[in-house]
């Protein structure tokens, strides 16, 4: 099957919008893809050269280069008096506020991820957990869970999931923007 | 009531049992790190008014205690038994034990998290172990304010639990795949699955009686039940790898086995003193001519049991008294030989 936009290389990826509640599908090849979906990469989407960290820094717009550009600065709990360097050491946390204590930047979700091969809890929730400072973290959390499943249907190239993850992204970041604005 | 080691269950050939452990901490207590006797001590009195709320809500009675008001031989007896881990039995500040009357539910209070809520089944059923952890997390929630956050979930002393704060394991008795020096192997393949094996009654990744626990080691970005399917996934497939093996072994060295499991019989039933490591190995011998049908007692007999009773805090419990190594190794031999059933 050809490329339903330049109809001239093979269509390898299935490319489904959701415009308006209409539901549009594209056969498109891999340039194509790149070039017409907003993910924005630099590269073609399956070059394998590319590794999964600088897919999902394309696509998320390199908030990760920017990040690693601030300055370290020393980091106390203030809860507990742990500091940052003595939780390094002893690879304990002092208390409960050690955890948004030391989430400077997304540092902790970093460092989780280096130990656990993943920042964000999937598992269960408290039964009547809610408070309106989770509803507000649910929002993040949420954008957080579906770029993690937005690279795993990446990482099975199922890209008409990731394409639906992707617009379910953007829709939420684009309620988040409008509700802070 | 029938505790998880007393009761017969399937897949006993290799998984032993089951068990699910919940880290949970409380806001208003710095982690085991930072936390003061004083506070320990009201932690534990906090956390022990559960027991008669358990008792309430659950169709089981709860018992509560603290550590420090057991005798060195009940403490000693309930590691054995992994009601309580070596840390909590020989930490000094005040730590505390609400255990349910079969055995099968334990919470450990000022671990190194504040709680620790466990749940061991007899056999491959993982599910159920969680179902009962699940029960009394869910009710002790009620009771007290948990650590949580949306995004790290459950927050532990140490960030190799965060999220779900669940450990779950299987103890597999695995002589065949020992004997032909295959754990090695198997530990490196199921490490590719966020899984470790490692020897328990024994030191390191060697094993005393060749039980092994395996278990999950990611707690983040897997829900419980994924983390369950998971383990049961590899669990099972151990399972059958070891029985393949046993097939194999019997299928070439028959005769040999079954002089060996007769033999181990005959030291057992006959021994006048006996050490625990040499009890354990000659049981782990009858435990695999057992399962493979090559002796067969004249009644039902829980052989895991057995291997609890013989070690050392559960013989002097039993004893009800604390004995020296060579009484020790008298009366082992006295229980082995009074409990052990007959041939047919
Ligand atoms: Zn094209
Ligand atoms: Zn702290």
């Amino acid at each position: 099957m050809l490329c339903d936009r330049c109809k001239e290389r093979d269509a390898k990826i299935l490319y489904t919008e959701i415009i308006n509640g209409v539901k549009k599908e594209q056969h498109l090849c891999e340039e194509c893809a790149t070039e017409y979906t907003s993910f924005q990469m630099e590269k073609p989407l399956l070059n394998s050269d590319l590794t999964l960290g600088d897919l999902l820094s394309t696509i998320l717009g390199g908030f990760t280069e920017e990040e690693k550009r601030k300055a370290y600065t020393p980091v106390t709990c203030s809860n507990c008096g742990t500091t940052y360097d003595e939780f390094l050491r002893i690879g304990r946390f002092g208390c409960h506020k050690c955890y948004s204590s030391f989430d400077m930047d997304g540092q902790l979700g970093r460092t989780l991820n280096s130990i656990q091969g993943a920042k964000i809890h999937t598992g269960k929730r408290p039964l009547g957990y809610s408070s309106a400072e989770s509803e507000r973290n649910r929002k993040i959390t949420e954008i957080e869970k579906l770029t993690i499943k937005l690279q795993e249907a990446i990482e099975k190239e199922e890209f008409e999931e990731a394409a639906r993850l992707r617009d379910l992204i953007k829709e939420l970041k684009r309620e988040e923007a409008a509700s802070n604005a | 009531m029938l505790k998880w080691y007393e009761q017969i269950v399937p897949d006993s050939d290799v998984v032993i049992s089951s068990r699910v452990r919940l880290a949970r901490n409380l806001t208003n207590y710095p982690f085991s790190t930072k936390i003061t006797d004083e506070q320990a001590s009201s932690l534990v009195e906090e956390v022990k008014k559960l027991a008669p709320i358990l008792t309430e809500k659950t169709n089981k009675k709860y018992y509560a205690c603290n550590i420090s008001s057991l005798s060195d031989i009940d403490r000693t007896a309930m590691v054995e038994r992994h009601i309580v881990s070596p840390l909590l039995a020989e930490k000094k500040q005040t730590t505390g034990l609400i255990l349910s009357e079969d055995e099968t539910v334990s919470i450990m209070i000022n671990e190194e998290d504040h709680l620790r809520i466990q749940a061991i089944v007899g056999g491959l059923n993982l599910e159920e172990a969680y179902a009962e952890a699940d029960r009394v997390d869910n009710i002790a929630y009620e009771q007290l304010h948990f650590a949580y956050d949306e995004k790290y979930g459950y927050l532990t002393s140490c960030p190799t639990n965060a999220g779900t704060g669940m450990r779950a394991s299987c103890m597999v008795f695995l002589p065949a795949l020992s004997v032909a020096r295959m754990i090695q192997k198997l530990i490196e393949e199921v490490g590719k699955y966020g899984v470790t094996i490692r020897g328990i009654y024994g030191e390191g990744t060697k094993s005393m009686g060749a039980i092994y626990q395996i278990s999950n080691q990611k707690t983040l970005g897997m829900s419980e039940s994924e983390i369950i399917e998971n383990l049961k996934r590899i669990v099972m497939q151990v399972v059958k790898q070891e029985r393949k093996r046993r097939e194999y072994m019997l299928s070439v060295n028959s005769d040999e086995i079954q002089d060996q499991v007769y033999r181990s019989y005959g030291i057992l039933k006959y021994a006048r003193q006996i050490s625990s490591d040499d009890a354990m190995a000659l049981l782990s011998q009858l435990k695999f001519g057992l399962d493979c049908g090559l002796v067969k007692f004249d009644r039902e007999f829980n052989i895991h049991k057995m291997m609890m009773g013989i070690q050392p805090g559960s013989l002097q419990w039993t004893l009800g008294k604390s004995v020296g190594s060579v009484a020790r190794d008298k009366s082992r031999a006295e229980y082995i030989r009074r409990e052990l059933p007959s041939i047919i």
